[in-house]
Parts: structure tokens; sequence; C-alpha cells
């Protein structure tokens, strides 16, 4: 199988990412959606280390996955006191301020 | 056998491992160390030092910190002209990763400088127990008895200290980081602790949590765009550091040829996000409105001074011979950004939300001087962000001091008569003010000069946005001189309003940046001399 | 080139005799006593939860659990490169590493020291 193929199911999965991002309502989900768009650049990276045969790319993937973990922690964290404070994780109920 | 197998696996899949031992010039990454030191050692000051002597160890400690890193920088700096008149030098601290070249080295002593101002300001007290812009238990839900109860015992929330810090190294790192995946970490270490100070602010809790939550989702998701920019990129070059991509460019003609563009535009997301740049601009008015408002200040003049920093490595280091297929693009979004921030600054009601729109326009007129494409143009925008950061800090500063019944009075209305009452306080913001419009005699007019006269140069992409700049700067102009009127010709209606006399702390943050918005519209030599020797990019 | 595999399927084959052997030995030997805590779903350590369909929802405080696990977990992947490229990378690179290790060390700290670890 070529490797192009791998590119376009990195985009793809990309593209639901942020698609889920812009049209969910659920925080939670929203965040998933981010979590879905740095795998999906994982998944990128792995398959140019291999087409450029060279290290980088698998090493660089590991420091995504810790960075998308500090990133879980403090969405989590800031989700957490929102529900807490609303009852309601819905992004479209944070609405205090508008233009 | 097993081993067999083991070895197969790693001769077929891994050509080329011979790993090169890192070298470290840790003289020249010291100021960073030093700053990441200071905020683990605060970590532990929170987890081991009783309640009641916790603030103080926590703001000597701090500023301790960010001073010692301050004196660093500038013994490197003074080593590194007097060595090398002024040459390239102290380059590729970590294999490349770290680059500390002369924009480096100004950007980092300004973060620190604007750092030590903002921890200044948050660490205002107003006679409480701890800082007052922070509240004393982020956990606990608003208003409950948790709150309450956290509130008579004393606590407070003295994590902001180290997270301040923790954010300064980030932004230290991300102008100086030779890498896109250095500055993929070094944006990720300045934004988790601006997402979590940002939904600390003790009045108005909610829109504070709401602001930290459109700020982190919107974050997480440009940084993601900045992400998979960084791998198009790294799968059109073979590699991640910026002169790498530099030196790919060129060749050019590879099946991969057609990642390039898209690689540029989606790491310009990620980092134009940062800045407020129209059509990336939404959180701005919202995080700044709902953010404690010390932290507002720092975040306005340091974040925008670290990507701004960023973007000029991006620019100068690694992209610029591309720059006819990207530069068009982002003229338009400078654009943009100026007409955008200064019209919307017109119809605001709320301080901090006309602030916020005026930062983006500020971000647009930065965006001119850095599409000029020369060293004029690196050194005008660093005096710019030099000049815009000192009088944003003092400016929101001054905002946190003008309360009604103990909280900020931040409708517009409620400054009305403020001129007469408060002389001293309304007569520094406005001097502010007619800083950011550009009035001549202010900073403002200095910096404005020194983005928009190579851009003048540049050709008639940079005429158009300089045209556009100063219609814009006009409508600003308007805005502010409202905003004076209000203040000095104005009767008020509301008595409650009144400007709480700060500690010397605040007085110091306000002072300086007053006082530098003078002096740098009145004598800007030095600095400009300054940032025009320290304009060349290590490549 | 398949006798690389074989030690492989070795261990396969072992793995799975263990699990058959131990599960078919307690059913063969172990007693036999049925009550009600028995035949309820079964959670690690907890009341069993509702059905998610019904509404089941999660207390918070496992999101604080969860968080602090993705913490520790999480850091530990730095130590596979490490413990790969070992060999060639010598001392430096295990001073660099216990560095590392004290650091995470000192978010546990602040973490026990505030109470994140005390359940309820």
């Amino acid at each position: 199988m070529s490797l192009s193929h791998y590119i376009y199911l990195a985009t793809i999965l990309f593209s639901i990412g942020a698609v889920t991002v812009l049209l969910r309502r659920n925080a939670i989900i929203v965040f998933m959606g981010v979590e879905l768009m740095l795998n999906a650049t994982n998944l990128a990276f792995v398959t140019f280390a291999r087409v450029h045969g060279t290290l980088d790319g698998q090493v660089i993937a590991l420091f995504v996955m810790v960075v998308a973990a500090a990133e879980v922690v403090v969405g989590l964290a800031i989700i957490m006191a929102i529900f807490r404070a609303r009852r309601s994780a819905s992004v479209d109920s944070a609405n205090l301020m508008k233009l | 056998m097993i081993p067999a197998l083991g070895a197969q696996y790693l001769g077929a899949q891994l050509p080329g491992v011979d790993l090169v031992p890192a070298t470290f010039n840790y003289a020249a990454l010291s100021p960073i160390l030093v700053v990441l030191g200071v905020a683990t050692v605060g970590v532990l000051v929170e987890a081991f030092v009783p309640l009641r002597s916790r603030y103080a160890a926590q703001v000597g400690l701090t500023l301790a910190g960010l001073v010692a890193a301050f004196l660093l920088l500038v013994l490197l700096a003074v080593n590194h002209q007097t060595a090398t008149a002024g040459l390239k030098v102290l380059g590729g601290a970590v294999l490349g990763s770290v680059i500390i070249d002369g924009p480096a080295l100004f950007l980092q002593g300004t973060i620190l400088v604007f750092a030590i101002l903002g921890v200044l300001t948050m660490a205002e007290r107003l006679g409480g127990v701890g800082a007052d812009a922070f509240t004393p238990m982020g956990s606990a839900t608003p208003g409950s008895g948790q709150e309450a109860l956290a509130l008579r015992a004393g606590s407070m929330t003295s994590e902001v200290f180290p997270l301040t810090l923790f954010a300064v190294a980030g932004m230290m790192l991300f102008p100086s980081a030779g890498d896109l995946l250095t500055m993929f970490i070094s944006l990720e270490v300045l934004s988790l602790p601006l997402y979590l100070l940002t939904g600390l602010a003790r009045r108005r809790r909610l829109i504070s949590q709401e602001a930290s939550l459109k700020y982190f989702l919107l974050g997480a998701f440009s940084s993601a765009f900045f992400l998979f920019g960084t791998a198009l990129l790294y799968g059109y070059s073979g590699s991640v550091y910026l002169p790498d991509i530099a030196a790919a460019i060129p060749q050019g003609g590879s099946e991969l040829n057609g990642l390039l563009v898209p690689g540029v535009f989606l790491v310009a997301v990620g980092l134009l996000f940062k800045v407020g740049a129209v059509p990336f601009h939404s959180w701005i008015p919202d995080v700044y409105q709902g953010a404690p408002t010390p932290v507002t200040g720092f975040m306005a003049a340091a974040t925008k001074l670290a990507a701004f920093g960023a973007i000029l490595r991006v620019v100068y280091v690694g992209i610029e011979s591309a720059r006819w297929q990207w530069s068009p693009a982002i003229a338009v979004v400078a654009i943009l950004t100026m007409v955008v921030g200064a019209v919307l600054s017109v119809t605001q009601t709320d301080v901090k939300r006309l602030l916020a729109y005026s930062s983006i326009a500020h971000a647009g007129f930065i965006l001119v001087g850095v599409l000029a494409f020369d060293r004029t143009g690196v050194s005008g925008v660093m005096f710019y962000l030099v000049s815009y950061g000192l009088t944003t800090i003092a400016a929101f500063a001054i905002v946190g001091l003008v309360r009604a019944d103990g909280a900020e009075a931040t409708h517009l209305s409620q400054w009305a008569g403020l001129g007469r009452r408060h002389p001293w306080t309304a007569g520094t913001f406005a001097f502010l003010l007619l800083a950011f419009a550009g009035i001549p005699l202010t900073s403002g007019f200095t910096a404005k000069f020194a983005v928009f006269e190579p851009a003048l140069r540049s050709g008639a992409t940079g005429t158009i946005m300089v045209v556009v700049g100063l219609l814009a700067s006009a409508v600003t102009v308007f805005v502010y001189v409202r905003i004076i009127v209000l203040m000095y010709f104005t009767d008020s209606q509301n008595d409650a309003v009144a400007v709480v006399t700060p500690s010397v702390m605040t007085t110091i943050a306000i002072t300086f940046g007053a006082a530098m918005t003078l002096v740098l519209g009145v004598w800007p030599t030095e600095l400009l001399q300054l940032s025009a020797s320290a304009s060349q990019f290590l490549r | 080139m398949t006798n690389s595999y074989i030690p492989l399927l070795f261990l396969l084959a072992i793995g799975a005799g263990f699990a058959v052997l131990s599960v078919g030995t307690s059913l063969v030997v172990g007693p036999k006593r049925y009550n009600r805590a028995k035949m309820e779903a079964y959670e690690c350590g907890i009341q069993p939860t509702p059905h998610a369909s019904g509404g089941g929802r999660v207390p918070i405080k496992y999101y604080l659990t969860a968080m602090l696990f993705i913490v520790f977990d999480v850091e530990s992947i730095f130590l596979y490169p490490f413990a790969v490229a070992f060999n060639s990378l010598g001392l430096f690179a295990l001073v660099e590493m216990v560095l590392f290790i004290l650091t995470v060390f000192v978010a546990y700290a602040y973490v026990w020291r505030r109470g994140g670890l005390d359940w309820d």
C-alpha cells in the first residue's frame, strides 16, 4: 500500500476532528475533536518519518502525546469547574459575554 | 531467535540511527533555566510552606527569579556584543533547537521586564490577605459555601506566581525556537498556564471561567492547526528545523512540493491566533474582559511580543524565499485586522473590551512591519512590541484600580467625570490612550513610524497597508479622545466610583510604564539603536 | 526466517494455556456459593453504577483522578526512547532522566500535600 494513503487518512481524521470542534456543542466532545486532530497529526508525522527515512517524526509523535496529555489535564480542570458552577458542559450555555 | 528478529527490525526500519550527543550552551540557556527552576521551587513552596507565609515567599521568590534571569541575560548580551561586535554568535544552543541570537536576546529581555511589571501588578493586595485580583479558591463553585469558607480561612491561589513563571519560560523559548517542534512545545508551555490564570478572577467568577473555557478550546484548536502545518512542512522538507525548511524551498520539484503552501498557512493560523489577527481574533475581547485585570495586561503585552517574535523567526529564517506564495494572504489579514480592530472598538462600552479591540488593531499595525521583509522592519516590529507592551501593562493596571463597591468599574459610563475627582490617575490614563492612538511625543507615534516607514519602502502592497493603517489609526484616535472627553468633560452620575490607593508595587508598574511611554516618545534613539543592532537573525 | 517466529508461538501457547488452566482449575476445584452481591455487575472497588443509557453519570471526582493518572502515566513516555538509546547516550542522559523524574515528583509532592490524593 502506498504511503500517501496514510497521509490521506491523516488529513481525513484531522478534518473530522476540526468539524467536530466546530459543530458539536458539548465541551467534552469539542475537546475530543481537538484530541483527534492531534492524533491525526501524529499519524502524519510517523508516515513522513517513514517517507524520509528519518527518526524525527517518530520522536515528535512522543512529544505531541505528552503535550496532548497536559492539554487534557488543563482542559478537564476548566470544564469541570464550569460544569460544577452551571451543571452544564454545553458551549452554548457559556454566553455571558456577547458582542 | 528473538534477538535476530529485533536486530532485523531495527535494521530495516530505522536507518541512520547514529545518535549524536547533544551539545548544550548552558550559559545561553541560563535565563530560561533560572525561570523554570524558580517556577519549580514555587510549586514546592505551595506544597510545603504554611499558608500565612506563602504570599510573601511566592512574591519574593518570583521577583528575585525574574530579576536574576534578567541580569544573567544582560550579562549574556553584553558579552555577546563586546566579544564579536554584534555579529552572530552564541547560536545553536541545543542542536539548533534553541537559537539565542540578537532578536532572541532582545525579546527575552523585554519579556522579563514585562513579567516583572506584570507580577508587581498581580501581587497587589489592597489590604487583603492574598492577591486581590485572584479568587481564594479556584476549584470552589462561585458563590458557594465552600468559597466563603476558603475566604474566611484566608486561603489564596498563590499558585498564580509559579504559573506565571512557567508561562514566562514558554514565552522566552517561543521566539528563540529554531525548529517547529520546540516552537510548538513552547507555544503550549506559554498557553496552558494562561488558560488557567484566565479563569481565576476573584470577582465575576462565571465570566472569568467562561473566558477560560473559550480561550482554552480555541487555543487548543489553533495549536492543532499549527501542529498539522508543522507535519506538512516536515513532510515537505524532511526536517522541522527552520534553516532546513528554508534550504528545501529553492530546490522544489519533488512530488511533495504541494505540501509547502498548506503547511505555511496552517502554521500561520496557529501563530496569528496567538497575536489575535482577524479572522482569528474572536477570543481576544472575551478573554481580555474575563481574565483578572493584571493577567490581561501581562498577557496582552507578553503573549503578543512572544508570538510576534516567533512569527518573525518563522518568516525571516524559514519561509522568506517562498514569500510570493503566501505574503499576499497575510497582507489581507493585516489589513482586515487593522480595519476590524479599529471599527469595532468604536462600539465598545466596556473599558477592557475596548482595549482588547485596540490590541487587535495594534496586531494589524505590527503585521505591516513584519511584511516589510528587511532588517529595519524587524527592528521596527521589536520597538513597537516594547512600547505597546509597556503602555498596555500600565493601562490595565489603572483599569484595575477604578472601583465601585470593591469591584472593578469597567463600564465606560462609570468613568464619567473621573478626571475631576482623580486628576493624576485619569491624566495618566489619558496619556496612555494618546500613546495607543499614536500621537506625537508618545511612544505610540515613534513605534508606528518605525513599522510604517520600512513598509512604505517595501513596495506597492506595503504602501496600501500603510494607507489603511493610517486610516485605522484615525478611527482609533476618535475612540480614545471620546474616553478622554468622557473623563474630563462629562458630569458623573455615580459617586460610588473611586480610584483605590494601590500599594507601592502597582505604583511602580504604572509609573514605569507611563514614564517609558513618554521617554520612548521623546527620546527613542537609544532603544531604536538597540533594536536595530539586535535585528539580525542567526540562520 | 520462519524459525524466528517459533519462540513467539511458544509464548502465545504458554499464555493461552495459563489462562485456560487457571480458569478451568478454579471452575473444577473452587467452591460454588451464590448470593446477590455475586450476581451483580462487577466494577472495581465501587458500587456498580447504573447503565449509561439510563442516565448513569460518573461522579465528578473521577475526573480529578483521571487527570492525575494522565500526568504521571504519560510522563513515562519519555522513558521508552531513553531506555532504547541508553547504551549510546551514556551518563549525561541518565542525569537528565533523573532530573526529569525529580521534576515529576515535584508535581507529585504538590498533589499529595494539597490533598489531591485524599479520597472523599
